[in-house]
C-alpha cells in the first residue's frame, strides 16, 4: 500500500497526469496520478492517506525542488495538473467528511489587474498542500473578496497584484476584509509587492513564492 | 536619425562616463499631459511623450513604450486599454495547440501597429544626438500572451512541435516588426522577453533564446541594434541570453547584476537594474538615490554597464524619483 502512495506522490511530482499523457518522456504509456489514485481508493486506500501521503508529499517534492532553483515554473504546473487529476477522485470524500482539508484559502488577483500566472501557481500549490481553495480568478473587486468571506467564515485570504497601480485595490481590499471580518488573516503576494509594502497596507503576510504561502498557510492552521 | 549603431556601443565601451538609459515613457504623458491610452493608441501622442522626456533628460538614449498588448492584439487577442496602466492582454487568441495551423500572421496593418510604427517615425526624425530604441515582445512572451501564459507553460512540455509551431508564427511575425521599425528610422529595439524567465535554462534556450537569435539575425546590422530584456531571469539564463547575439542584455532587479557583469563578456552591454516598483514608482528620492549609488558603485568597474531600470517604469512614477535617479548617476560621474 505505501509503495502505491509513494508510486502517487512520484508522479505528482514528475507531473505525470495519466497513461496518455506524453510528460515526462520517460514515463511514457505507465500509469500516471489518474490511474494510480483510482487503484487505490478501490484497494481500499483511506482517502485521507492518499491526500496527504500521495498528492500533497509530491506537491511538497516538488515545491522544495522549485525553492532551490532545481525545477522551474513549468515543472510546478504540470505537477500540480496531475495534483488535480488525483483530487477529483478524492473530491467525493471530501463533501462525505471523511477526508479533512487544513482550512480554508480564497486566493484572487485584485481589482484591476488581469494577470494570473502567480496567482494560479499559488492556488495550486496551496491545494495540493491540502487546503481547499476558493479560487476567485482575476481582477476580482473588494466585495467580491467579501462576499466569498462570509459563505467561507474563517478562511484565510490571499491577494495578487503584478501591477503597481492595482497596489491600491490591494490596500484597499485588505482594509474592508479586516473592518468586516476582523479577526481573518490576509496574505499578500506578486512581483511589485513586497513584505514592507504588505505591513504598511496591514496584511499580515507577504509570501515572495509559492511555498512560502503554504508554509504561512500552515501556521494559520498549527 | 540613422546613426552607427556599432560606433555608439564602442564609445560607450571606451568612455569614462557612466550613461543611463531606463526604461521611461509614462513619465512623458505626465509631462505632455496625455494619458497613457492616448499613447498606446496614437503614435503622435507616444512620440510627443518621448521628444518630452528627451528634453528633460540628457540619458544616453530614448526608448519607446514597452507595451506588451500591442502584438498579441494584431493576432487577435482581445487587451484592455486604460488611461493610468499600459495596456494588457485580456482574453488569448488560442486554446490549443490544434487552432496554431490555422492561425493567420497579422500584416503590419493590424490593431494599433501603425500607430507604434508612427511614433517610431516621428520620435527617430525629432530626437537627435541619442538613439531611439522601439519597444517590441519577445517572442516566447508573446505566444504566451496568445495561448494563455499558464497554458503555454504545461503545453509547452505536453506538446513541445505545438508551441514550437506557435513560436514559428510569432518570430515570423516580430521578424517584420523589428524590420519595420528599423525602416521607419529608430536606432534599435529593445526586445522584452519577461515570460522566459519563468523557464528552466534549457527551456529557455529551446523555447526564447532560438527565436530570438532569429530576429537578432534578420535585424542587427551596424544601423540598428537588438537590446534583450528578460527581467524574470534571476542569473540562471545569463548564458542563454548571451546566445541570441543580442549587443545588449537588459536585467531585472532581480538579478545580481555584479555577478552577471563577472559572467558575461566585456563587449556586450549589459543594462539594469534599479527597482521599477519599490523603488522608482513607490520609494522616496532618497531610496532611489541611494539604490542607484549602491548600483553605480557595485558595477563601477564594467564599461560595458549602462545604467538602467529593471523594467519598464510604470505609470505614477514621481519625475522627482526619476530626478533622483538622474542626480545619483551626475554625482558617480563627477566623481570619476
Amino acid at each position: 500500500m505505501n509503495e502505491l502512495l509513494e508510486q502517487i506522490a512520484v508522479c505528482v511530482e514528475r507531473g505525470k497526469v495519466n497513461a496518455k499523457s506524453p510528460f515526462p518522456p520517460d514515463l511514457r504509456g505507465q500509469e500516471g496520478v489518474d490511474e494510480l489514485t483510482r487503484t487505490a481508493l478501490a484497494a481500499g486506500v483511506p482517502a485521507q492517506d492518499l491526500l496527504e501521503q500521495g498528492l500533497i508529499k509530491g506537491m511538497q517534492a516538488i515545491g522544495a525542488r522549485f525553492r532551490r532553483d532545481e525545477v522551474f515554473v513549468p515543472d510546478v504546473l504540470m505537477a500540480a495538473k496531475a495534483m488535480k487529476t488525483g483530487m477529483a477522485h478524492i473530491r467525493p470524500y471530501f463533501q462525505s467528511g471523511e477526508v479533512k482539508r487544513k482550512g480554508v484559502f480564497i486566493v484572487g488577483t485584485v481589482a484591476g489587474d488581469m494577470h494570473d500566472i502567480g496567482k494560479n501557481l499559488v492556488a495550486m500549490v496551496a491545494e495540493g498542500g491540502g487546503f481547499e481553495v476558493v479560487d476567485l480568478g482575476i481582477d476580482v473587486s473588494t466585495e467580491r473578496f467579501l462576499e466569498a468571506l462570509g459563505q467561507k467564515p474563517g478562511a484565510v485570504v490571499g491577494l495578487s497584484a503584478l501591477l503597481t497601480t492595482t497596489m491600491t485595490s490591494m490596500a484597499e481590499t485588505v482594509q474592508a476584509v479586516k473592518l468586516k471580518y476582523p479577526g481573518t488573516r490576509v496574505m499578500v503576494g506578486g512581483a511589485p509587492v513586497t513584505e514592507h509594502f504588505a505591513r504598511q497596507i496591514g496584511a499580515d503576510a507577504y509570501s515572495a513564492d509559492p511555498q512560502g504561502a503554504v508554509e504561512y498557510l500552515n501556521t494559520v492552521v498549527a | 536619425m540613422k546613426m552607427n549603431m556599432q560606433a555608439w556601443k564602442q564609445g560607450v565601451l571606451a568612455s569614462r562616463t557612466r550613461y543611463a538609459l531606463p526604461v521611461l515613457t509614462s513619465l512623458g504623458f505626465d509631462l505632455t499631459g496625455a494619458t497613457v491610452r492616448a499613447g498606446a493608441t496614437d503614435g503622435r501622442v507616444q512620440a510627443a511623450a518621448i521628444q518630452a522626456l528627451a528634453r528633460r533628460y540628457a540619458f544616453a538614449a530614448s526608448p519607446m513604450m514597452m507595451d506588451l498588448s500591442v502584438e498579441a492584439e494584431a493576432f487577435g487577442a482581445r487587451i484592455r486599454l486604460s488611461d493610468h496602466e499600459v495596456p494588457v492582454v485580456v482574453g488569448t487568441a488560442l486554446q490549443d495547440t490544434s487552432e496554431v495551423a490555422a492561425l493567420a500572421v497579422p500584416s503590419l496593418e493590424a490593431g494599433r501597429i501603425p500607430a507604434y510604427l508612427e511614433a517610431a517615425r516621428i520620435t527617430a526624425e525629432a530626437v537627435t544626438g541619442r538613439p531611439v530604441f522601439a519597444g517590441c515582445i519577445g517572442p516566447f512572451s508573446l505566444a504566451g500572451r496568445l495561448f494563455g501564459m499558464t497554458e503555454i507553460m504545461t503545453e509547452m512540455l505536453m506538446d513541445p512541435d505545438g508551441i514550437l509551431a506557435l513560436l514559428e508564427k510569432c518570430t515570423g511575425f516580430l521578424e517584420a516588426y523589428a524590420a519595420a521599425f528599423a525602416q521607419a528610422g529608430v536606432n534599435g529595439i529593445i526586445m522584452a522577453e519577461p515570460a522566459a524567465g519563468l523557464l528552466s535554462p534549457a527551456q529557455c534556450d529551446e523555447f526564447s533564446s532560438a527565436f530570438v537569435r532569429r530576429v537578432v539575425r534578420k535585424v542587427q546590422c551596424d544601423e540598428f541594434a537588438v537590446v534583450l530584456h528578460n527581467c524574470g531571469n534571476t542569473g540562471g539564463q545569463n548564458r542563454s541570453m548571451l546566445s541570441t547575439g543580442a549587443w545588449g542584455l537588459h536585467f531585472g532587479n532581480k538579478n545580481d547584476l555584479p555577478r552577471t557583469l563577472a559572467e558575461l563578456p566585456g563587449e556586450v552591454l549589459v543594462m539594469g537594474n534599479i527597482d521599477p516598483a519599490g523603488s522608482l514608482r513607490m520609494g522616496t528620492p532618497a531610496e532611489v538615490k541611494a539604490e542607484t549609488a549602491r548600483l553605480l558603485e557595485a558595477t563601477a568597474p564594467c564599461a560595458n554597464f549602462i545604467l538602467s531600470s529593471g523594467c519598464d517604469i510604470p505609470p505614477g512614477t514621481p519625475a522627482e524619483n526619476v530626478d533622483a535617479f538622474q542626480e545619483a548617476l551626475d554625482a558617480f560621474n563627477a566623481g570619476r
